[in-house]
């Protein structure tokens, strides 16, 4: 018996070695699909420059968080106050259904991208779908330059990766934007090439193990491994077009938010616009939205020339044709089997 | 605060036809009282956190925007791609059974009850396995057996002289494989315990009775055991047809779909119309389980034996003679293959820098152990887990006992319905658990425990609940009731028979099951995939992130972190009670 | 001053019946047993005393105190009543000491009282050498003796044992009767016991009831039970007998037969009694003498066992074998295989009603 309670109170000494600890400032959670690394980094910079506020990240992969986001809706509270995650086509979808709050920001008019004149969303970091490889295994002559060489290109099947459009909404992006270029056929073609559908880790690690010759990405995750781990993995600008996504920054509405501290997300806005607060973007590894960028991401190459050699994406056909791009992938790409 | 008293009344104790009277003796209320209350109140747990948020759940797949409809019904279940899915998790949660019951039978034999080689430390080791997260493994097996470069694959190859590689991790037989090694212990904890508490003397008399051991094993030793073999095959089905992570890793890569990660396709698309989708095709999934659980339990029901009688018995060990050696070396071998190369694997990777180079001195870091022990967000995440997987897990065992006990031990009336109910729970597919409270708990119904921890807890309990209860009562039907009756008979009230008898006889059996809804618990994925909040994440859906989206690194040194942290409480355990109980 | 009182009990589950009406008073320090073959009752009975089964009908009062029936029902903890279980109820994780001291400990009796009286109880089963053994490292009488210990140690009103010897071997059930009847004799208590073994319940009890099929046969004096029978099913369940059929007239007996050698005679034998028709003769093996030279019936002996006291022999009697117990003096004046004469010193007739004729032989 003895024994018993012996082994209950280590359990319960397990439970009690868990106990949280609660601030009274004022509070904002951001929904944000950066980085755990660039959150901590994000995190302890925000800590100093508001040091009044409690400024909480909360990180999910984009269709996570609009998961989340469409179940909490039906709740009548989300669980942030911010959200730094997707495309501009999720904010033009949210602000239809009237859950953001609008702030003309100060530094609107440094931005070299597009954002919506009355306020309603910013872009606030720049993401480039581009392909890798890993020069350590194979040579860049050998490999397609191109999206369109990446799916066409028979010598490359079995041996392609790409991020699943329905969890990640760059990849959503991307494949709109191709699709838009070169039709279903592209779906197609990316099928017969055998392309393995999974996260950005996971693509990663099998270009470092030759499992996978070429995969097709966004920058910021090849930067950062090469900066982080002296990776020799090599980013190669697509020949057709770089895929850009302006990655939104919104307020949820006080009557939405979860503690509608809307005014203190305008500060947020404007500090995450301005010169100073794209200098954390870029440190992430992505790309800054101003006309002016602070500086370059480690080892990439100058943003205006990313951004005039990208591939056009049309938003509006990206929230229009979402289902259908999704039903057209799944059956097209992951049904082939 | 939700216990509604109407369980007095519709829960009556049978055994006796006399109705409830002024003139009853007070002490015999009481017992009727006890009886019907806990029944109540465990059924009142479950209908408010389980049946309800469900039979939510069923409903608004019927009932759309524009009132009732069989559209989405229509929709979902003429897609091609639905069907695949269907089949897939039909094949592969079917063969994971068979194998995993395949491979723990045996395990399980040697280890309980021959005189095999170092039957203690296989008998950690196996269930060890269990105390990882599933996914973990699978990305183990990814690196080990991917067709190209798969590390086993290229060594098979090399060995054999073949020209291509021989095995293909992204397949229906390499999932089956995944789920069959990581999910096997499941069988091997349930069958092992019933092993342990199986009267010797039916072996030897089948011995006696000139049968071979292996003839004694066929026809003794499994029949006896099929009510918990059987236990423990739907275990396996359960748990490999609702899981997560595993086919996401394997499957993925492969196109291959199961239902899980087609339920999660769909709640990916964000939007209302999505969950209805999710919810629809979860209903098929959650039929089939529980199809499947309550047949069986039907069958296994009919089936009991009383296989530990009051007398102490010497556990009886088998001599396995000179097939000693050669059974260890076989036994050491599917432990290197099953669980230490994966373990090894995944261990080394929380060391290297890059995957795609063999870990030598420059390739060597310790910068993910780093990040693993400092990183707020880690730190917060295993705080959160802890304390969600140890209140489930207390909560969840104080049930399963009072379970135990109103199953094994009494008439009373009702007794099956928290029982069918536990079973419905568990059967049912993590996603849909947890969809289905986020529709209701969230202030909607009066109830707003979303974002809280309180809902994880709800939710590893409504899932996880099973597998103690399966445990306990197994370890309590084994015991024979003139022990328990000795002590009624030495004046005891039957609290105190329970506390005094019962409860130390299944003692290994209670913490046994503590830790199997503990460990999932702890780095349950699914749910919380879509529970947690800013507040409440857990450090399974943080391992899951680290490993596909931020760091296969970190996500190694977490895993490994876990297994250590295992390794240890079990060391602890093993210290404090002597060896008597351990993981 | 413990009785037990048991008016107009039955027990069904569902529709069967398996305790048919039952009243008896059970007297202080009487020892009772309950005999019959398995599947008889006798287990739900003694069950019903203790409280686990709950009768269907009927009421159980122990002294004064009704502990079941008329809506009361006093659960077996409150019933202060000892038990011994078949199979021992020992309890695997507490060592002897633990295992006995337990009734003491749920009556919070103070430690040191506990451990006298223990020790005591100890003394008087035997087994204080083993205070501090675990169960699984005593052999079963040891666990036997610590199930008995148990039992008394609270010194109940009453002590149920239910088939407490069948998993005994048989030197140690003999010594254990006597210890048991000992123990009730020094601790002034009433017994109920439970067994299926006839030779027990001749040895120990006071008074025998005799169950079969859930309903009592007999109940009486172990000499009673043996020396007059109420039927068939008693008279061949305790001890052993041999029955022939035969048809009663007045003043005698005939026996239907084979081959009627020597004589040319059907064989019979004087009957003064009342019964008419088709009956079955009771016998007891040791009731019949048997010679080579004069007597009622004859037949031939086909087996002698030399038992030294006693002879064990079968003899044929127009084709059928009767068992018959003869004086050891007799050994060696007749040979197997010879003729020989019986004589019936004590027989008893029953109807034959075609009831109970497991092993009538005719």
């Amino acid at each position: 018996m003895k024994k018993l309670v012996m082994v209950l109170a280590v359990a319960l000494l397990l439970a009690c070695a868990c106990v949280g600890y609660a601030a009274d400032k004022p509070k904002v959670t951001i929904y944000t699909s950066m980085y755990e690394d660039i959150i901590e980094a994000m995190t302890f910079v925000l800590q100093e420059k508001f040091p009044d506020y409690d400024i909480e990240f909360f990180y999910g992969g984009t269709g996570t968080l609009q998961a989340k986001i469409a179940a909490e809706r039906d709740t009548k509270k989300l669980g942030c106050d911010m959200l730094m995650v997707a495309d501009p086509s999720y904010a033009l979808e949210l602000k239809e259904l009237g859950l953001l709050h609008a702030y003309l920001s100060k530094e609107a008019g440094n931005l070299s991208l597009e954002y919506d004149p009355e306020g309603y969303w910013y872009p606030v970091r720049n993401l480039n779908m581009i392909l890798a490889y890993n020069p350590e295994k194979f040579k860049k002559e050998d490999l397609p330059q191109s999206f369109k060489d990446f799916a066409y290109n028979e010598a490359m099947k079995g041996l392609i990766s790409m991020p699943n459009p329905l969890t990640a909404g760059t990849a959503q992006v991307a494949v709109s934007a191709l699709k838009d270029k070169y039709g279903y056929e592209y779906f197609d073609k990316l099928a017969a090439n055998r392309v393995m559908v999974e996260s950005g880790s996971v693509a990663l690690t099998k270009l470092e193990t030759g499992e996978c010759k070429m995969v097709m990405i966004l920058e910021e995750s090849v930067l950062k491994k090469r900066e982080e781990e002296n990776s020799a993995l090599e980013v190669i600008y697509p020949a057709d077009g770089t895929i850009c996504v302006p990655s939104p920054i919104m307020t949820v509405k006080d009557e939405w938010s979860a503690h509608g501290n809307a005014k203190i997300c305008e500060e947020l806005t404007d500090w995450f616009l301005s010169p100073e607060g794209q200098g954390y973007i870029v440190k992430g590894w992505m790309h800054s939205v101003l006309k002016n960028p602070p500086a370059i991401p480690y080892d990439s190459i100058n943003t205006a020339e990313i951004v005039t050699n990208s591939m056009p994406v049309s938003w509006e056909n990206c929230l229009r044709d979402r289902s259908e791009l999704r039903t057209n992938f799944e059956e097209r790409v992951k049904n082939k089997i | 605060m939700f216990f509604t008293p109407f369980g007095a009344a519709l829960f009556e104790t049978g055994g006796n036809r006399v109705s409830v009277q002024a003139s009853f003796q007070e002490n015999k209320r009481f017992h009727l009282d006890v009886k019907a209350a806990l029944i109540t109140a465990i059924v009142a747990f479950l209908l408010v956190f389980n049946v309800f948020p469900m039979a939510y759940l069923v409903f608004r797949s019927f009932f759309g925007e524009n009132g009732f409809t069989l559209e989405t019904f229509k929709r979902i279940y003429t897609y091609p791609l639905n069907w695949n899915a269907l089949r897939n998790t039909l094949v592969t949660a079917g063969l994971s059974m068979v194998f995993g019951v395949m491979i723990a039978f045996p395990l399980a034999w040697l280890v309980g009850r021959t005189d095999m080689y170092g039957r203690k430390f296989f008998r950690t080791l196996f269930v060890m396995t269990y105390m990882v997260p599933p996914y973990v493994g699978a990305m183990a097996w990814l690196r080990l057996l991917n067709p190209r470069v798969g590390t086993l694959n290229v060594f098979l190859a090399n060995l054999f002289g073949l020209s291509e590689n021989p095995l293909n991790i992204y397949s229906i037989g390499g999932l089956v494989w995944v789920l069959t090694t990581f999910y096997y212990p499941y069988a091997f904890i349930t069958i092992s315990r019933a092993m342990e508490k199986m009267d010797p003397s039916l072996e030897e008399a089948s011995k006696i009775s000139g049968a071979s051991p292996l003839k004694t094993v066929m026809t003794v030793t499994f029949p006896v055991m099929l009510p918990s073999i059987v236990a423990a095959g739907l275990l396996v089905f359960v748990s490999a047809a609702s899981c997560y992570g595993i086919p996401s890793i394997i499957g993925a890569p492969g196109q291959i779909d199961t239902v899980t990660t087609r339920i999660i396709d769909y709640v990916y698309v964000g939007s209302a119309e999505g969950l209805t989708d999710a919810t629809t095709l979860a209903v098929s999934l959650m039929l089939i389980a529980n199809l499947v659980l309550y047949v069986s339990t039907f069958i296994c029901g009919k089936k009991q034996y009383i296989t530990v009688s009051g007398k102490s018995t010497r556990p009886n060990i088998m001599e396995l003679g000179r097939w000693r050696l050669p059974v260890t070396l076989l036994v050491t071998a599917f432990a290197l293959i099953v669980v230490v190369i994966p373990f090894a694997t995944v261990a080394m990777a929380s060391f290297t820098t890059n995957l795609g180079k063999p870990l030598s001195a420059s390739n060597f870091t310790t910068r993910y152990w780093h990040i693993l022990f400092t990183r707020k967000g880690i730190l917060d995440t295993v705080k959160n887990s802890l304390l969600s997987a140890s209140i489930a897990a207390t909560a969840g065992i104080a049930i399963s006992c009072v379970m135990a006990w109103l199953l094994t031990r009494t008439q009373a009336k009702g007794r099956r319905i928290p029982d069918f109910l536990i079973t419905v729970g568990s059967g049912t597919p993590s996603v849909v658990i947890a969809l289905a409270l986020i529709m209701t708990m969230s202030g909607r119904f009066g109830i707003n425990i979303y974002n809280t921890l309180t809902i994880m807890i709800v939710a590893y309990m409504v899932k996880y609940l099973l597998m103690g209860m399966r445990t306990v009562v197994s370890a309590m039907s084994q015991i024979h009731p003139s022990l328990e009756e000795a002590s009624l008979i030495s004046g005891a009230e039957w609290q105190r028979s329970f506390w005094d008898v019962t409860l130390p006889l299944i003692a290994p059996s209670v913490v046994a099951g503590w830790f199997l809804i503990f460990m999932p618990s702890f780095y349950e994925l699914t749910m919380s995939t879509l529970l947690y909040s800013t507040d409440t994440k857990t450090i399974g859906y943080e391992l899951f992130t680290y490993q596909t989206y931020h760091s296969q690194q970190t996500a190694s040194a977490i895993a490994t972190g876990i297994l250590g942290m295992v390794v240890i409480v079990n060391w602890i355990l093993n210290k404090l009670t002597k060896g008597e109980f351990s993981i | 001053m413990s009785s037990i009182t048991l008016t107009d009990v039955t027990k069904s589950y569902g529709s069967t019946q398996v305790i048919q009406k039952f009243s008896s008073v059970f007297q202080d320090r009487e020892f009772v047993t309950l005999l019959g073959p398995s599947g008889c009752g006798k287990t739900t009975m003694l069950r019903m005393i203790a409280g686990f089964e709950k009768p269907t009908t009927g009421e159980i009062k122990i002294d004064d105190t009704v502990v079941s029936g008329e809506g009361r029902f006093v659960p077996p903890n409150r019933r202060g009543i000892g038990m011994v279980f078949q199979s021992y109820a020992v309890w695997p994780h507490m060592n002897v000491f633990d295992n006995v001291a337990y009734p003491l400990k749920i009556q919070r009796v103070p430690r040191d009282e506990i451990r006298q009286r223990v020790e005591a109880i100890l003394e008087a089963v035997h087994l204080s050498q083993y205070v501090e053994r675990m169960p699984n490292e005593l052999s079963g009488g040891q666990q036997q003796r610590v199930a008995l210990g148990r039992a008394l140690v609270c010194n109940p009103r009453v002590l149920l044992l239910d088939e407490p010897l069948s998993n005994l071997d048989a030197k140690l059930r003999e010594s254990m009767r006597f210890e048991i009847k000992d123990v009730q004799k020094r601790f002034g208590i009433t017994v109920v016991y439970v067994t299926h073994d006839q030779t027990e319940a001749m040895a120990m009890s006071d008074r025998v009831i005799v169950f079969n099929k859930g309903a009592v046969q007999q109940m009486g004096s172990p000499m009673n039970i043996y020396r007059h029978p109420a039927n068939q099913f008693v008279a061949d369940f305790v001890g052993k007998i041999n029955f022939l059929r035969g048809t009663a007239s007045e003043g005698r007996i005939d026996f239907p037969g084979g081959p009627r050698a020597p004589s040319q005679r059907g064989q019979g034998m004087a009957y003064d009694g009342e019964k008419r028709g088709p009956v079955v003769v009771a016998v007891r093996p040791e009731n019949m003498t048997m010679r080579a030279d004069r007597g009622v019936l004859h037949g031939t002996l086909s087996q002698a066992y030399y038992l030294g006291d006693t002879n064990d022999c079968r003899v044929d009697m127009d084709g059928i074998s009767l068992r018959v117990i003869a004086a050891g003096n007799t050994y060696g004046q007749v040979e197997s295989g010879a003729p020989v004469w019986l004589d019936f010193n004590e027989y008893l007739v029953f109807d034959d009603d075609g009831e109970d004729q497991t092993r009538i032989l005719s």
